[in-house]
């Protein structure tokens, strides 16, 4: 039987965040979390290709605390098991700390074949711990992939990379990162959560994975971190008939020249 | 005399980070080299800027097979910073250059300058909403999507040298059937002018609302996400946003698109942006120079009726 790992990163939902006026600090008080949107591509088609090639799929995250709260989302979605990895470092984690971890937590698992990771992020979309865990493990990874088929003890997937689709081929084991359109994330039903709350899951610890405090010390430094502002004129045309309002409208655009 | 380095499978684009990599280079008084794999560019890379070109022979013909020996060179030489060219391909090869390295890695850059002798980086966060700046530890990789900087022109009177190393490369995955994407449309990353197409429109059939406006103004039709990937009434390259195109036209106009920042990120740079829209707390208001809150059904028509060809 294959086992298949998803790795998912529980992350604060932007469209909870909050930008301060005039210090454009971000307000995070009142964010929510939830499970980052392309790595919930990542556990579906995980989900997916183990109901076709009898799998099992385990699924894999780090973070702090909080995180222990994505457990019982990502097991709704379908894997049998999970691990999370806990400990404050995943807040300041770079690509470099996360690959280091999930990598360590991989060889603890120890038994992977196929290992799925979204592209990016919903909140740094660093775009890079795929690759890197790939590796540091020494294996084979797909980047991009728009489609996957697993045939015996090989992964065949297309990936979309700009101008041109490819088809790769990579043995056992091999990790791949997904693009959103690869499919379309279920949502639970009542039943898939309830039974997520019996399946099993294990705690890791920074120690469980014997990594050094530079493995886990972020590479570059952040000095901020902003609301981006869009400086833009911000003229509204809201009064008026709609031929007013597009009279008005061609009436700038001439002068901007820009018609 | 560690250098900055720049990267990319792509050789526009790594005459668009000559262009970056030769500021930066002056500024710290550093070399700038050039890698080049798989065809010998030297030359050309020289007469744009680079003090010194390594170029690396090989017998794959994969980009991403090449980040192994990238990595050792640049392991031996350890640059201040390394930019690779921002396309998917270039994106890969940096993280696995970066785990080989064991050194960080900044993807999709909007901006590297000197501040106070260090390097410092600036890139979206959070869908759009934020901007993160990094100060760069050294031999950090760092990578810029293609056409944020001009391509560097070319110098006759520029010297350099050139290397060659000749590698053999370890393929651990083989490319099957390679198939370019035939774009239905015209790129809209390099169109002048784009109406982009949201949710507020109603039905696929009403898209002639677009294309009438499009065909007056000779602009391209793009689309929000959902518009491509849940609804499927455009291609998935049309989409705009930080996960698809990030466009920078001359005039950007957008029917029925609420702005959510992950599709605003992908337009930041459009010189115009015209939104119309029914809902003026809708937050592309605020991402837009000129706004017209009405119904785009009535607003669209009357606006292709009246611009003047």
């Amino acid at each position: 039987m294959a086992n298949i790992i998803a790795c998912y990163k529980w992350v604060l939902d932007e469209q909870d965040i909050k930008i301060t006026a005039g210090s454009l600090a971000l307000d995070t008080g009142r964010a929510k979390s939830k499970i980052s949107e392309y790595d919930k591509n990542a556990i579906e088609e995980a989900v997916l290709q183990a109901e076709k090639c009898d799998a099992m799929v385990t699924s894999l995250t780090f973070g702090n605390s909080k995180a222990k709260q994505s457990i019982k989302d990502a097991l709704s979605r379908g894997p049998a098991k999970a691990y999370w990895v806990n400990d404050a470092a995943a807040d300041i984690a770079d690509g470099f700390v996360t690959a280091n971890v999930l990598t360590a937590a991989i060889k603890k698992i120890g038994e992977y074949d196929v290992i799925l990771f979204g592209e990016g992020s919903a909140d740094t979309y660093g775009q890079q711990v795929g690759p890197r865990v790939a590796t540091l493990l020494g294996i084979p990874v797909i980047t991009f992939v728009a489609e996957i088929t697993i045939t015996g003890n090989s992964v065949t997937a297309t990936r979309k990379i700009g101008d041109c689709t490819e088809v790769v081929t990579a043995e056992f084991p091999v990790a791949i990162t997904v693009l959103p359109e690869i499919n379309k994330p279920r949502i639970p039903s009542l039943k898939q959560v309830l039974g997520a709350a019996k399946k099993p899951s294990t705690e890791l610890s920074m120690a469980d994975l014997g990594l050094a405090t530079d493995d886990i010390t972020p590479k570059n430094k952040v000095k901020s971190i902003k609301g981006f502002v869009m400086n833009r004129k911000n003229i509204m045309y809201k009064d008026g008939t709609p031929e007013e309002k597009v009279n008005a409208l061609i009436a700038s655009l001439t002068k901007e020249g820009a018609l | 005399m560690a250098g900055i380095w720049v990267y990319s499978e792509d050789n526009i684009v790594e005459q668009q980070l000559l262009t970056i990599g030769r500021s930066l280079a002056d500024s710290l008084e550093e070399p700038l080299v050039a890698i080049n794999i798989m065809e010998d560019n030297s030359l050309d890379l020289i007469l744009r800027g680079a003090d010194r070109v390594i170029v690396i022979e090989g017998n794959s013909v994969l980009p991403e097979s090449y980040a192994k020996p990238i990595a050792e060179i640049a392991g031996k030489e350890r640059p201040t910073t390394f930019l690779i060219g921002g396309t998917l391909r270039g994106k890969e090869v940096a993280a696995k250059i970066a785990a080989y390295l064991s050194v960080g890695l900044v993807n999709s850059a909007l901006s590297i300058k000197v501040i106070d002798g260090n390097l410092e980086t600036e890139r979206i966060m959070y869908g759009g909403l934020a901007i993160c700046t990094e100060i760069l530890a050294p031999v950090s990789i760092v990578t810029i999507e293609p056409r944020t900087y001009d391509a560097a022109q070319g110098d006759p009177s520029r010297t350099g040298k050139t290397e060659k190393i000749t590698v053999e490369v370890e393929e651990i995955v083989k490319v099957g059937n390679v198939c370019p994407i035939i774009k239905q449309g015209a790129d809209i990353t390099t169109a002048e002018k784009i109406i982009c197409v949201g949710r507020g429109l109603a039905k696929q059939a009403d898209m002639k609302l677009a294309q009438d406006l499009a065909d007056k103004l000779g602009a391209e039709i793009g689309c929000t996400r959902s518009v491509a990937e849940d609804y499927h009434w455009l291609p998935n390259e049309t989409y705009i946003g930080l996960s698809g195109q990030k466009v920078k036209p001359q005039l950007y106009i957008s029917m029925g698109v609420s702005g959510q920042v992950q599709h605003t990120a992908g337009i930041r740079d459009s010189k115009i942006i015209v939104a119309i829209d029914t809902n003026e707390n809708a937050p592309i208001f605020s991402a837009a120079d000129y706004g017209i809150v009405g119904d785009l059904y009535d607003i669209v028509p009357l606006l292709t009726e009246k611009i003047v060809k």
